[in-house]
């Protein structure tokens, strides 16, 4: 896509795909049950064996959802995350907008 | 020869599913939702179709960004739910319409589509959670399908055009397959949604009522819009809307508008659905 960026936007594009491997990578490899064992039992070990760097890292243990997709982390994948520790949707989405969770869910979703 | 029967648009927000497995449908957050598919359902029920094209994304659950097919059809016998990170939903395995899987697949690349062919895939809830709208959730499903995996994930994306396209080669393939089954095409995802970046949470009521309205008859101004304008309009992952057309292009220039819901937020989305007979 050519054009002027969408602001507050970050499209999927290649350099994010580039940046975002790794992370995108171990974040897929969860959707299988051996994997979340494997995460769930040392993750630190379980995200050195995907090669993450430290930031990579720390932003994963840190539940950092906002920092995870500044690293190139997709959505869609990290979501995996969540599922082994749990995280409603709108409070990711609420991390992203770097916002308080209920001012969100009202100003956002338009939530009372 | 097979027949179009209708056209279905419908959202695939998965938190749908999530609340038709913890029985969420009749609580208040979720029962205008749910209660605005019954007219949806009944005319699904009413018109008891064959096949199922189901026209959707994945979403980082059965490709990697190891490999990414624009546009990629399965030509399977059968497709399990895909473990989403929750394990497998216990939602039925779908049966294959494998003979018209193929005979579109050919029809494509005569028409210089260049589809990936996939033999053996899991699916998401792109697929299962419009299926359980309008089946329900039966000890089997009724009708086999025929999926579609169109990339909304990683740039470049197809443009509107493109899915344009190909929604009048699946009209083509359906209307020179020798059968006398019945098909009905649903296109997927959206409407207005933005899961990433500070523009999170983005939604557009008045723009999501816009195509809702506008998808049946007033489609061109949709089907001529940029990528970028989907985002700018839908969000960034609004922009599923795409997927839609490949549906719209399916069925006749006019088209009657038969059932038409609206709902905000699902979660994060706009949710919706409309359903077209050929006029």
């Amino acid at each position: 896509m050519t054009g002027p960026a969408i602001p507050e936007t970050p499209l999927f594009d290649r350099q994010g795909s580039i940046r975002g491997y790794k992370l995108n990578k171990m974040a897929m490899s969860l959707g299988r049950p051996e994997n979340r064992e494997a995460f769930k039992a040392d993750e630190d070990a379980f995200l050195a064996s995907y090669g993450l760097s430290d930031e990579e890292k720390a932003a994963v243990k840190a539940r950092d959802w906002h920092g995870m997709v500044a690293l190139g982390g997709n959505l869609f994948f990290i979501l995996k995350i969540a599922a082994i520790d749990p995280a409603v949707m709108t409070e990711i989405g609420a991390a992203q907008a770097q916002m308080e969770h209920g001012d969100f869910l009202k100003q956002r979703l338009g939530k009372v | 020869m097979a027949k179009i029967i209708g056209g279905v648009g419908t959202s695939h927000v998965p938190s749908i599913g999530i609340a038709i497995d913890k029985g969420l449908t009749e609580t208040p957050d979720w029962k205008p939702f749910f209660d605005g598919y019954i007219p949806g359902k009944q005319w699904m029920a009413d018109q008891k179709p064959d096949i199922a094209v189901v026209v959707f994304n994945d979403h980082g659950n059965t490709f990697f960004l190891d490999r990414v097919p624009t546009f990629a059809v399965g030509v399977a016998e059968s497709y399990k739910p895909v473990d989403e990170g929750w394990g497998p939903r216990a939602v039925p395995d779908f049966q294959g319409a494998t003979d018209l899987s193929w005979h579109f697949v050919d029809k494509l690349v005569e028409r210089h589509f260049d589809p990936m062919v996939c033999r053996e895939i899991e699916v998401d809830h792109g697929l299962q959670v419009p299926m359980e709208l309008f089946f329900g959730r039966p000890e089997n499903w009724p009708v086999k399908v025929v999926p579609i995996w169109v990339n909304t994930i990683q740039y470049p994306i197809p443009t509107p055009q493109r899915c344009w396209e190909m929604g009048k080669v699946l009209r083509e393939a359906i209307e020179s397959f020798p059968t006398d089954e019945r098909v009905v095409i649903m296109g997927t995802g959206g409407l207005s949604h933005q899961l990433q970046g500070s523009r999170a949470g983005f939604l557009n009521r008045e723009a999501d009522e816009a195509w809702l309205d506008g998808i049946a008859n007033d489609f061109e101004k949709y089907r001529d819009m940029s990528r970028e304008d989907y985002v700018e309009q839908f969000g960034s992952e609004g922009a599923e809307l795409i997927m839609w057309l490949v549906m719209r292009a399916a069925m006749n220039p006019q088209v009657e508008l038969k059932h038409r819901h609206y709902y905000a937020p699902a979660s994060m989305t706009g949710a919706g659905m409309v359903v077209l007979e050929n006029a």
